[in-house]
């Protein structure tokens, strides 16, 4: 029976009253569904870890109250909770062997030695280990992506309420992270124990989660499934973290229905979509407000007819299944230098070389200013 | 509306305090009391009566600098203070300068036996310093042996060799006793140091010399900082040494004993412990000083091995400097042995050859060697407890004052230890609210506060090696904080916890600067034994229980050594 996970209000502060106080989380309150795979992402030092070490308790929340199903566990120490957690450096124990360490939160709670063997043993068997218990070497005998398994089937094997993983592939190769998060997924759907899923890695958490939260500076941005945040990004900060997201400034022109039309800095007029519009704030005429435009919603070109952008291309890359061109435009109307992706190479356009950049009015999306951030 | 809001804000910070764990404030408790009983206190009532006069009772208007003026009118005190800052420095001097070549030679040139020269080499250091200053006594003393052969020598030029006693034969024994820590420390810098500095100054055109002083020298003072500083600390610390052969010249803890010993003065002798902790501590902080400023963080992604030379006569020099210093140095623990199966030794060879001196050890020293054993024991065993749990607090717990409390457990490594029995003496002797004086209990507690620091480095350095998620996922997995320490935290500090310990144990069985102001007739220890016997020209008898206490020390270093490395000069160096 799973359950679900409420955050109420949940504050934290480091060095409270001190100078050096820092305020990890700012009043974060969500729910996460029983059996959900929940992904916490965010760039280093926004407050993802913390939330996810106040869930185990290993932090004292500052204020605020936090819930597994009905009951509040604010108070609760770590040790009482009936959490499985798994840790970055994998934490196995080297004075254990294998069985040992997997069994550790059974012995714990003092279950009898028949059932220890064969819990320990079916959920080996659950991670694909099923061989490596028979050997039952030590755990630094393993390779990395088994000692992974080997953590997880150690949180998992109490039958915890909550499963809490703290970026767990942070230390296994490219090619195996890639494996392994399947394998994660596999499980956690096997088991559907309500996890969470903390990683500064945004394809690792779209490919993951059931869910994302988005947090930065302690404060949670966006919710959503991967689609929602990829299509649909509530602020620019998402927008650009969920994949790359280029960004011009312009001027509202026209209102008219369900079209907007703007107007560049360079004089280019873009008629948009209101649908695209994605801030909570009224648009009117004569806002400044931001054109955003996936990588491969704009096109470069030697000559267009439509409205375009004159840019020079710095870099050239084949990336494979594309090719990214890097093009400067005036500062006026983009401060970043422009990520455009095409399906192939464009014949006769090479390295500083200028352009025209071509928008997809259908896709490209409109953002009032940031102006806290 | 507000007042139940408060209410309720009332009964979760109650309920939060009831859900806490509290085995770990209990278990906390107790090693902090000791350490305020045992170590602040007394040194607060130093601190105090050292502004008091001689013999007189406590109180606020009987304060006075009279102890100190002493240093300003009288003679012997004057020439005590000027000895021991001759001394220590001396020694510091003479150790690094034969210290560094020596770590070089053995670092960077392809040595024979290197292994042997380097177990070697920490001998002299592990074994009893004062067994070192007697044995030199037969060397060198009025009828020593090399020097009544040197003297054969130089006759004809019409000179004659000094006897060992007096100025320079403390500095002689003592840079002989103490430069294996420079050897050893600069030894392991220069050869953890990254040769590819060396390469890339090298590739940048800077000559063999220029390199030296340019980039490997400077590497490795934070090293010879700290092997100087252990060096300073040990000879101005000294006791045995300077009471064996300092003759007249008597230096800070030998007249600190004189005024304990002779005139019960504590208050005299607690002013003089003052002086002589304020030149420690001076020297450490200006030494900290400078090493905080010279501290580097080695940038480097990868590393290759040392290159060492290999041309013959790097080769022949180099093992030639290591071997004539090893015998130099090792001469006292030789002679030892040989006087120990002989009657006297006086002329050039020993004379009358007999079992006797070890067969009279069972009648002579039976209580010593009981006593010796039993108090080692006993305070290794305490040690060991308290220096942990003071390591996994300040370590684990981090508490406000974690730094105090390290430099409160640290305190007594830089503390003379005749200065730590004063301390002891002023605050449980006489009539006391717990008065010690002349027990084992005594001794056992200073033991205790001497060599915390041992067990507290250890520690403290397998606990920084030992992943905090280990802890945590024991708590996550359900473990309260005693099943935790048991299960997870204790067996992986478990080999500092030894390792420290049985450092512990074999400096406590030669203990005797702190053992030497406590000890009663009930209370004698092997080296208050051995002691008395050289003040009574005993030679053979304290030869015969010196090899004793040699055999056993050396046996369990060695094998502690071998089960985990050498990294011996590491558990004496601190900060």
């Amino acid at each position: 029976m799973s359950l679900n996970l409420r955050y109420e209000d949940v504050d934290k502060i480091f060095d409270k009253g001190s100078k050096h106080a820092v305020h990890a989380l700012k009043k974060v309150s969500f729910t996460i569904e029983p059996g959900e795979l929940f992904c916490l992402l965010g760039p280093s030092g926004c407050g993802k870890t913390t939330l996810l070490r106040s869930t185990a308790g290993l932090e004292t929340i500052s204020g605020g109250k936090i819930f597994y199903g009905d009951r509040d566990v604010t108070t609760i120490p770590p040790f009482r909770r009936n959490i499985g957690m798994v840790f970055q450096s994998f934490a196995l124990y080297p004075h254990m062997n294998v069985f040992e360490n997997v069994a550790y939160g059974l012995r714990v709670r003092k279950t009898p030695d028949v059932e220890v063997r064969k819990k320990v043993t079916e959920i080996m068997e659950l991670v694909g280990l099923g061989d490596v218990l028979k050997r039952n070497p030590s755990p630094s005998a393993l390779s990395g992506g088994q000692q992974q398994r080997v953590a997880i089937a150690r949180a998992l094997v109490y039958d915890p309420d909550v499963l809490l993983l703290d970026e767990p592939l942070a230390n296994l190769d490219a090619k195996l992270r890639r494996y392994m998060r399947a394998e994660i997924r596999r499980i956690q759907k096997a088991t559907n124990i309500t996890t969470i899923f903390v990683t500064h890695d945004q394809e690792e958490a779209m490919a993951v989660g059931d869910r994302l939260a988005v947090l930065r500076d302690g404060i949670v941005e966006q919710i959503g499934t991967s689609d929602e945040l990829y299509n649909r990004p509530g602020n620019p900060f998402v927008a650009n973290f969920i994949g790359k997201m280029n960004f011009f400034n312009c001027v509202v022109q026209s209102i008219e229905g369900d079209d907007i039309g703007v107007i560049l800095p360079n004089g280019t007029k873009l008629p948009l979509l209101r649908e695209n519009y994605r801030s909570d704030l009224d648009i009117q005429e004569g806002m400044e407000l931001l054109v955003a435009a996936r990588p491969e919603h704009l096109s470069v070109s030697k000559a267009s007819a439509g409205p375009a952008l004159d840019g020079e291309v710095t870099i050239i890359q084949h990336l494979g299944h594309i090719v990214r061109y890097e093009v400067r435009v005036p500062m006026a109307s983009s401060e970043r230098t422009l990520e455009i992706d095409m399906d192939g190479m464009v014949p006769g356009i090479f390295e500083h070389d200028t352009v025209k950049v071509v928008f997809d009015k259908q896709k490209a999306a409109l953002y009032a200013k940031d102006v806290n951030r | 509306m507000k007042k139940s809001q408060l209410q309720m804000h009332e009964t979760s910070r109650v309920k939060r305090f009831l859900q806490k764990d509290f085995t770990p404030y209990l278990v906390f408790a107790i090693p902090l009391g000791f350490l305020a009983i045992f170590l602040f206190w007394p040194l607060a009532t130093t601190l105090l009566r050292a502004f008091m006069k001689t013999g007189a009772k406590f109180s606020l208007s009987g304060m006075g600098v009279e102890n100190f003026k002493k240093f300003l009118t009288s003679a012997l005190y004057q020439k005590s203070l000027r000895n021991s800052f001759v001394l220590s420095f001396s020694v510091v001097f003479f150790s690094i300068l034969i210290g560094v070549p020596m770590g070089y030679i053995v670092a960077r040139i392809k040595v024979p036996a290197k292994n042997l020269l380097l177990s070697l080499g920490i001998l002299p250091v592990i074994m009893p310093s004062f067994v070192g200053a007697f044995s030199w006594i037969i060397l060198m003393g009025r009828q020593g042996v090399v020097r009544h052969f040197l003297n054969i020598l130089v006759a004809p030029f019409g000179i004659t060799i000094p006897t060992i006693y007096g100025m320079f034969g403390m500095i002689f024994t003592m840079t002989l006793i103490y430069y294996p820590f420079v050897f050893l420390l600069s030894y392991s810098s220069f050869s953890s140091a990254n040769p590819l500095l060396e390469e890339a100054a090298m590739l940048m055109g800077a000559g063999k010399w220029r390199i030296f002083w340019t980039v490997t020298f400077p590497l490795i003072l934070p090293s010879l900082g700290a092997a100087a500083l252990l060096v300073f600390i040990r000879s101005i610390g000294s006791f045995g040494i300077p009471a064996i052969i300092g003759g007249e010249q008597y230096v800070l803890p030998t007249l600190i004993y004189f005024r304990v010993n002779g005139f019960w003065d504590l208050n005299g002798a607690a002013a003089i412990a003052v002086v002589n902790v304020v030149i420690t501590g001076a020297v450490l902080i200006i030494q900290k000083y400078i090493i905080s400023r010279r501290q580097y963080e080695t940038i480097s992604a990868s590393r290759s091995s040392q290159k060492l030379y290999t041309h013959w006569a790097a080769r022949f020099f180099g093992s030639l400097y290591c071997i004539v210093i090893l015998i130099v140095s090792l001469a006292p623990q030789i002679t030892i042995v040989v006087m120990s199966f002989f009657e006297k030794w006086q002329g050039l060879l020993p004379e009358g050859f007999t079992w006797a001196n070890y067969l009279r050890i069972p009648q002579v020293s039976n209580t010593e060697l009981r006593n010796s054993l039993y108090l080692a024991s006993v305070a290794t065993l305490l040690t060991a407890i308290l220096g942990s749990i003071i390591a996994y607090i300040t370590e684990r717990r981090r508490p406000k004052g974690a730094a105090i409390l390290d430099l409160a457990i640290m305190a007594p490594f830089v503390l003379p230890g005749t200065v730590v029995s004063v301390a002891l003496l002023s605050a449980f002797s006489g009539n006391a609210i717990i008065p010690l004086g002349g027990t084992f209990t005594i001794i056992i507690i200073s033991y205790m506060i001497r060599r915390t620091p041992y067990v507290y480095r250890s520690v403290v350095a397998s606990l920084t090696q030992l992943d905090p998620t280990l802890e945590e996922s024991s708590t996550i997995a359900g473990a309260n904080w005693l099943y935790t320490f048991r299960r997870v935290s204790l067996p992986l500090i478990l080999p500092g916890i030894i390792s420290g310990s049985i450092l512990t144990f074999s400096t406590l069985l030669q203990e005797l600067s702190t053992t030497i102001l406590l000890y009663g007739a009930k209370t004698r220890t092997v080296p208050i034994q051995i002691y008395s016997a050289v003040a009574d020209g005993k030679m053979g008898e304290a030869s015969a229980l010196s090899v004793i206490l040699l055999v056993v020390v050396f046996i369990i270093v060695y094998t502690m050594n071998r089960l985990q490395g050498n990294s011996m000069a590491n558990s004496f160096k601190m900060g």
